[in-house]
């Protein structure tokens, strides 16, 4: 038996110039128990490089609130990468 | 006594504003003032001629931080109801975007909210617009919402 460490299951949505930039609107994704936002936002990185440009002009969201990069994720949760907002 | 903020109009819709019908709903008896913010499609954008824009939002997340406005205007403004309606889609030159309107018994507390209504739209609602030229298309500069730093202050 291999030990297989704990995951959880986050929900994960992308909007403006981060949506077309990873090629997808809204994906689950399973992270590690103790895992971040920050996290989370470099394992896009690994799959979207050019990603890395954006962390600077990104705000994250948590369950619907802006949250920390630090904040820790919660099985459930729905998550967003927000690009500069330009509503009005 | 301020109204409960259920009495509100706070929408996001996929169809042209109906701004004389908000104009309506604000409206009463008991008021004197109302002040409309129209905010409505440019010709040009950094001396680009615009064809049209299109609007996509978090909208579960965006209703929320409009009702959080309203909120706010209702706790520090004497005003009476509050009508904020964004518009999502293809927008055409000259077609109305957001539109805001507030009622008062006096005109400084409408102003005033009003201001702050479409300032506030515009650094915290999580709605994005793309615009397109003739030649290409660009994703609009915006504003960073103020976000905690560090999930160890907050709860």
């Amino acid at each position: 038996m291999t030990s297989v460490l704990p995951t959880i299951r986050v929900n994960v949505l992308f909007f403006g110039r981060v949506r077309e930039l990873a090629g997808v609107r809204e994906e689950p994704q399973e992270i590690p128990v103790d895992a971040t936002l920050a996290d989370l936002f470099a394992s896009y990185v690994k799959r979207f490089p050019k990603l890395a440009e954006f962390r600077g002009s990104l705000v994250a969201s948590r369950n619907q609130e802006f949250a920390a990069w630090d904040t820790q994720l919660m099985p459930g949760d729905e998550i967003a990468f927000l690009p500069p907002v330009s509503g009005g | 006594m301020p109204e409960t903020p259920i009495s509100d109009r706070l929408e996001l819709v996929k169809s042209p504003i109906d701004f004389d019908g908000l104009v309506r709903f604000v409206r009463a008896e008991k008021d004197g003032a109302i002040v409309t913010f129209d905010g409505f499609v440019r010709n040009e954008s950094h001396g680009r001629a615009t064809e049209y824009l299109e609007y996509e939002a978090y909208e579960a997340m965006a209703v929320t931080k409009i009702q959080e406005i309203a909120a706010y205007l209702h706790d520090k403004f004497a005003i009476h109801r509050v009508a904020i309606v964004h518009r999502l889609g293809r927008l055409e030159i000259g077609e109305t975007s957001v539109f805001i309107a507030i009622s008062a018994a006096h005109r400084a507390a409408a102003f005033d909210a009003c201001r702050h209504a479409i300032d506030t739209l515009k650094k915290t609602v999580p709605i994005w617009k793309k615009e397109y030229f003739a030649d290409g298309a660009v994703w609009a500069d915006g504003e960073l919402p103020p976000a905690p730093r560090s999930s160890k202050s907050a709860s």
